[in-house]
């Protein structure tokens, strides 16, 4: 059998027996209750289009732009239906067609995803734009979960680490994460310090993982930036990422750039709290343990799946609460907050019924290790800390870092 | 006129645009449809909104829920309209003292029983499928699963339904009250396939959860070994909680996927639990592990613990799902054989495969005989399809001789229509057909299914195509 | 193989008014005046008693006393506990008697698997099937139970049978009924009369043992009977109410009415010496939003004394099973 015109694997598209048990793991199929907002409604919708039974445009193209890529779906899919890597696909042909809209959207994506993102300057400069509207309550509404609350305090760079070298580990930074989430850094960095590793963040060449090109389609520009990230991290050293979805993608860029030195990179990398189980020993609770709610980032749980490593680095210390949606999407999704700003909504009301019943509340936080998930948590009023700064005041309750603000 | 109603402008309340049918033309079944428009109502006033205006038009309608049936019963024929409940997916009371729950059709099983958790309660009827199908299609099925061996099929834990019948009338059938004078027809409705109407409220029962539940996996080295472990167990008096079977092929697949611990070279599991106070569940489990050894059980394992247990059973539910692991198109049969004849029906139903030149494998409901042969095979090889039916059949005649019958919980849908006039004479067809008739003259509710073609006197007149315009 | 069934469907054929009947031991329920109906009974014995399978079939006509002999001549039974086990299998299915273990036990219609039975229109036909677990084709064994003989005349009835428990002893025990139910991992049956309250329990030993340690000063008892008297009913309510509808019927000035209460299930036996005690107690279940048929006597109350929901559906259905109202003509419309 050939490929049509989404050019998919037609042995990855054929893998789906359409049983319908990934339905309930998918986000938009929950709130919208449509088999086109389904997994199995999206794979048969790529079929139908390679086999020429529909055409290549909307709502085929609504459709595959409504896919939070949250992944539930391979998770829950008996079959191992590579789902992600079919919907990577369709959007790359997609972002790749002729016509004005798709040039728009090109244009959009050239500037956000390789002269934004991976410009520590330019980012900077954004937050103190983005901050001043927030002020001036003229932010655009669409943007309003995928921003967090910014303030001067949360702008200042405190994190102090060495630029390259020749590390024992590496701690990647990113974008956004390094832009609005300094304190997440600063007690990563005291986590890795406390079990006697020499640490250094890479030069400016690491400023994106590519994540968020690579989701909407654009796999050119991702893979450049795949290129300068692992430029910038030579050597042998593991590379701890405390972003699920940059870390899910540093993982991925053996398929994305296929080639060996890709893979031998992907190897070396780590979530926080995985590389700090492997290492050290949890800490253990002195007093009345802190009860807190484990949200699991949809990169970590269902890409890395190393959402257990969080439980067992914060199990013995403190009072961990589970939700009861089946680690159910927050419905942030990286950009898809912004893309599908209704949809992202109805997932987030979802999403803040799960915790608040699982025990989330003003003084119980939620753990979440996504920069993404963070800033739709806390648009949702919750407040939500990183599991590395759980874990740096247990190890170092006076390091005096603020957890928030 | 349907327009006001279901404008597509509302979009989330009825659809026709063309790719959006075309995914509701199956369900998770193989046959394929064809649907004329698509709803999303979201009370029953939608749906007899919905049911009436066909009624007007001549166009035949069909209910879905999740679209997890296996015999293309919610598979649209004729252009006909879908209603789809996904969007009546609320559980609307609880009553914890009374141990009852009144939820609407598209509320997915699984989510009924974590509504129910907070109380010690669930819902007993767990079909494979219970973390995406909807209690709708499980009334409609009359769905089973691996505990109904102990605590019956869905029928036995639906108290009442409310339904919208084929006249487009709500109608509230049973009651709280047990016994209701007249006609069970909370019973008849229940695994009626949609052909007596659509439920849009159910009231279901709610059972306590055991105080003790031991599972055990039973390994062999033969399939007749543990085939006849299964008679065993029954004969002996025990009633455990659920028994099912998995030969090797699926024990391998599912292993690949889970991790469940499940042996990969043992030629057939049994997975077998007990629950109850603790004096029983220990007696059974000891009982059942001296049947199992004296037929020769390679090893008897005993879950640990609650994720012990739970992983043992994610393997056995994922087991149609990871079938696509061994090749990319499978069919699943549903058949029910006196449990006394399993040892004979499993050697038999093997030899048919192996002289079709195809793969079989079994996981199955054995506790209640209720078999579940599934052949594994790739479409896209020339003749296969043709094979994978010529054996199908034999292996439904097959059960049929050994005195069982067609279906045990798929339901007989599009699939196992031509075969009823195997187990059924004309007589007893004669008579489905006026109770179908009787509450559906016209033949609009799910046409095509179940009976075979010839018995409804509905079955001519269907206007095949809706009116040009109408859902624009 | 039908042909033992061909002069039952003879006479059906022959009669233009027919009421199928059994041993008339519950005849009392749904009465209806006569009407020259021929009364056609179906024939009797045990065609076949798989107990590796705990499958039994047996023809209509079998008397249940010698029904459940038969089985647990292998160590099974099927809960069939009519009021006289005189009664016939297939009266007990015509007249819906679930009987009082059936709260551990489940109803009658759950226990019943494959019918056959001849239509008004003298056609002889099998419905269900005679496994435990069955979906081929519409389930309209569960629509013949408590159908009164108006669908048709039942001639052989297939069940499930169950194991013999190793110990089913009665308790009586002072703890409230409503608390036990709550507190007990399915209990086969807790009843109350206006006295006591009666559990019974099934299963291992000490697993019967456990349970009756929940129960306050736990006494092994006999069997429990049913109320008798002149005038007789059987009251159907929502289990939630059961509570407040004991209360109200203890508050009746009606000194001759007793009762049994089947906790859990909703249904309460009731005899009297009076017909106006019956009444009462029909009014106290229609306020609770039930109702009470009558099994005997009173004569000058409706057999129902409620207004048979979806009757229009039902009459419907009785035209396909019997086109020309040959059976029980009156009935269900």
């Amino acid at each position: 059998m050939k490929s049509g015109p989404l050019g998919l694997d037609p042995e990855l598209l054929n893998a789906c027996v359409s049983c319908g048990l990934c339905l309930p793991h998918c986000p938009t199929f929950r709130v919208t209750g449509l088999e086109i907002a389904s997994p199995r409604g999206r794979i048969a919708a790529m079929n139908a289009v390679e086999t020429g039974m529909a055409p290549l445009k909307r709502p085929f193209i609504d459709a595959m732009a409504e896919c939070v890529q949250c992944l539930g779906c391979e998770t829950a899919c008996p079959s191992g239906v590579r789902f992600g890597r079919l919907m990577e696909d369709s959007r790359a042909t997609i972002a790749h067609r002729s016509g004005l809209r798709a040039l728009l959207s090109r244009a959009f994506g050239a500037i956000a995803y390789r002269r934004l993102l991976p410009n520590q300057h330019v980012l900077h400069l954004l937050s103190w734009v983005l901050l001043v509207a927030q002020r001036m309550r003229v932010m655009p509404k669409r943007f309003r979960s995928s921003v967090p609350r910014l303030t001067r305090h949360r702008l200042r760079r405190t994190l102090n680490v060495t630029v390259g070298g020749n590390p024992d580990v590496w701690l990647f930074t990113g974008c956004v994460m390094d832009a609005w989430l300094q304190k997440t850094h600063v007690a990563t960095a005291a986590a890795l310090r406390s079990t006697g590793v020499r640490i250094a963040r890479p030069d400016s060449r690491a400023g994106c993982c590519g994540a968020l090109a690579a989701h909407a389609g654009r796999r050119d520009i991702a893979r450049s930036l795949a290129k300068s990230v692992v430029a910038a991290m030579p050597g042998a050293a593991p590379i701890i990422v405390n972003s699920a979805g940059c870390g899910a993608a540093l993982k991925d860029y053996g398929h994305l750039l296929g080639d060996a030195d890709a893979e031998r990179f992907a190897a070396r990398v780590f979530d926080i709290s995985e590389w700090l189980v492997a290492q050290t020993a949890s800490p253990l609770a002195t007093e009345a343990r802190t009860s807190i709610v484990i949200q699991d980032p949809c990169h970590l749980r269902n890409v890395q799946r190393t959402h257990d490593s969080v439980r067992l680095l914060l199990g013995g210390a403190f009072a961990l609460l589970e939700t009861n949606d089946d680690g159910m999407c927050c419905g942030a999704g990286g950009g898809y907050a912004a893309n599908q700003p209704d949809l992202s909504t109805k997932i987030t009301k979802r999403k803040a019924k799960a915790l608040r019943d699982a025990g989330a509340s003003t003084d119980v936080a939620v753990c979440s290790s996504n920069p993404g998930c963070t800033f739709a948590l806390e648009a949702a009023g919750f407040k939500v800390v990183h599991p590395a700064e759980l874990y740096a005041d247990c190890i170092a309750p006076d390091r005096g870092e603020p957890r928030n603000g | 006129m349907l327009a006001p109603r279901f404008n597509t402008r509302e979009s989330e309340r009825a659809r026709a645009e063309p790719l959006e049918l075309s995914l509701y033309s199956r369900d998770a079944g193989l046959a394929n449809g064809q649907a004329g428009a698509v709803c999303f109502p979201r009370d029953a006033s939608d749906v007899a909104f919905a049911v009436a205006t066909c009624k007007k038009l001549g166009v035949p309608f069909v209910a879905r829920g999740s679209g997890t049936g296996l015999a293309g019963g919610a598979t649209p024929l004729d252009d006909a309209l879908v209603i789809v409940t996904t969007q009546m997916n609320r559980v609307i009371s609880i009553d914890a003292a009374s141990r009852t729950a009144w939820v609407e059709p598209g509320l997915l099983n699984l989510d009924l029983t974590r509504a129910a958790q907070p109380y010690g309660l669930h819902y007993a009827p767990d079909p494979s499928s219970q973390q995406a199908c909807s209690i709708g299609g499980n009334v409609a099925t009359n769905a089973g699963g691996p505990h109904c061996l102990s605590s019956g099929s869905t029928t036995a834990h639906v108290l009442a339904v409310e339904a919208v019948l084929p006249n487009g009338e709500v109608a509230m059938l049973g009651s709280t009250a047990p016994d209701q004078p007249g006609f069970d027809l909370r019973g008849i409705f229940v695994g009626s396939e949609g052909m007596l109407g659509i439920a849009t409220k159910v009231l279901v029962k709610l059972v306590p959860n055991p105080p003790q539940i031991q599972t055990m996996l039973l390994d062999f080295m033969s399939i007749d070994e543990a085939a006849a472990t299964v008679s065993a167990i029954i004969a002996a008096g025990i009633m455990p909680a659920a028994l099912e079977m998995m030969d090797s092929r699926i024990t391998a697949a599912v292993e690949d996927f889970v991790g469940a611990g499940y042996p990969r070279d043992a030629a057939a599991v049994l997975l077998v639990e007990v629950d109850g106070l603790s004096g029983g569940v220990d007696h059974q489990a000891s009982l059942i592990t001296e049947i199992g050894r004296a037929h020769g059980a390679r090893e008897v394992r005993l879950a640990r613990s609650e994720s012990e247990r739970q992983l043992l059973w994610k393997g056995r539910k994922s087991a149609f799902g990871a079938i696509a692991r061994i090749a990319p198109d499978y069919y699943l049969h549903d058949a029910v054989v006196p449990r006394s004849k399993l040892v004979g029906v499993l050697r038999t139903i093997y030899e048919i495969a192996d002289s079709h030149d195809l793969t079989m494998m079994n996981v199955f409901h054995a506790g209640d005989g209720n078999l579940h042969p599934l052949i594994v095979f790739d479409r896209r090889v020339i003749g296969v399809w043709e094979r994978v039916q010529a054996a199908g059949t034999e292996i439904l005649e097959r059960c049929l001789a050994a005195g069982g019958v067609l279906s045990g919980e798929h339901g007989i849908g599009l699939e196992k229509r031509a075969m009823m006039a195997q187990f059924f004479s004309e007589a007893d067809l004669e008579l489905q057909a006026r109770v179908a008739d009787a509450l559906d003259p016209h033949g609009l509710a799910n046409p095509g299914k179940v009976l075979p073609a010839g018995f409804r006197c509905g079955e001519v007149g269907i206007n095949r195509t809706l009116p040009e315009g109408t859902w624009i | 193989m039908n042909s033992r069934f061909d002069p039952t469907v003879e006479s059906v054929n022959a009669s233009e008014l027919v009421d199928p009947t059994g041993s008339r031991t519950h005849s009392g329920l749904g009465r209806r005046a006569r009407d020259g109906s021929i009364e056609i009974s179906a024939p009797a014995g045990i065609v076949s008693h798989d107990p590796d399978d705990l499958v039994v079939t047996v023809l209509a006509g079998t008397k249940v006393s010698e029904f459940s002999d038969a089985i647990g001549l292998q160590k099974q039974f099927v809960p069939l506990d009519p009021r006289s086990d005189q009664a016939t299998v297939g009266g007990v299915i015509a007249s819906g008697l679930s009987g009082v273990r059936r709260l551990g036990f489940g109803p009658l219609r759950d226990n019943l698997l494959e019918v056959r039975f001849v239509t008004g229109y003298g056609k002889l036909v099998k419905v269900g099937g005679p496994t435990v677990k069955n979906v081929t084709g519409f389930d309209i064994p569960r629509l013949l139970v408590g159908s009164l003989g108006t669908l048709g005349l039942i001639v052989q009835a297939t069940f499930r049978c169950r194991p013999l428990p190793s110990e089913s002893r009665w308790f009586t025990t002072s703890s409230e009924p409503g608390g036990a139910l709550q507190k007990m991992f399915r209990p086969t049956a807790i009843l109350s009369d206006s006295r006591s309250t009666y559990v019974l329990l099934s299963g291992e030993a000490v697993d019967v043992a456990t349970s009756c340690r929940l129960l306050a000063s736990c006494t092994e008892t006999a069997d429990v009977q049913l109320p008798e008297g002149p005038h007789r009913g059987r009251m159907s309510v929502a289990p939630a109410t059961l509570a407040s509808v004991e209360m109200q019927l203890r508050a009746t000035k009606a000194s001759d009415l007793r009762w049994l209460i089947e906790w859990g299930v909703g249904t309460i036996h009731l005899a009297a010496d009076s017909s106006t005690s019956i009444a009462l107690a029909r009014a106290i279940a229609v306020d609770a939003g039930g109702w009470l048929l009558i099994e005997d006597g009173a004569e000058d109350l409706d057999p129902f004394g409620v207004t048979i929901p979806n009757l229009a559906i039902m009459s419907r259905l009785k035209r396909a099973f019997d086109p020309d109202e040959k059976f029980a003509r009156g009935r269900f419309g």
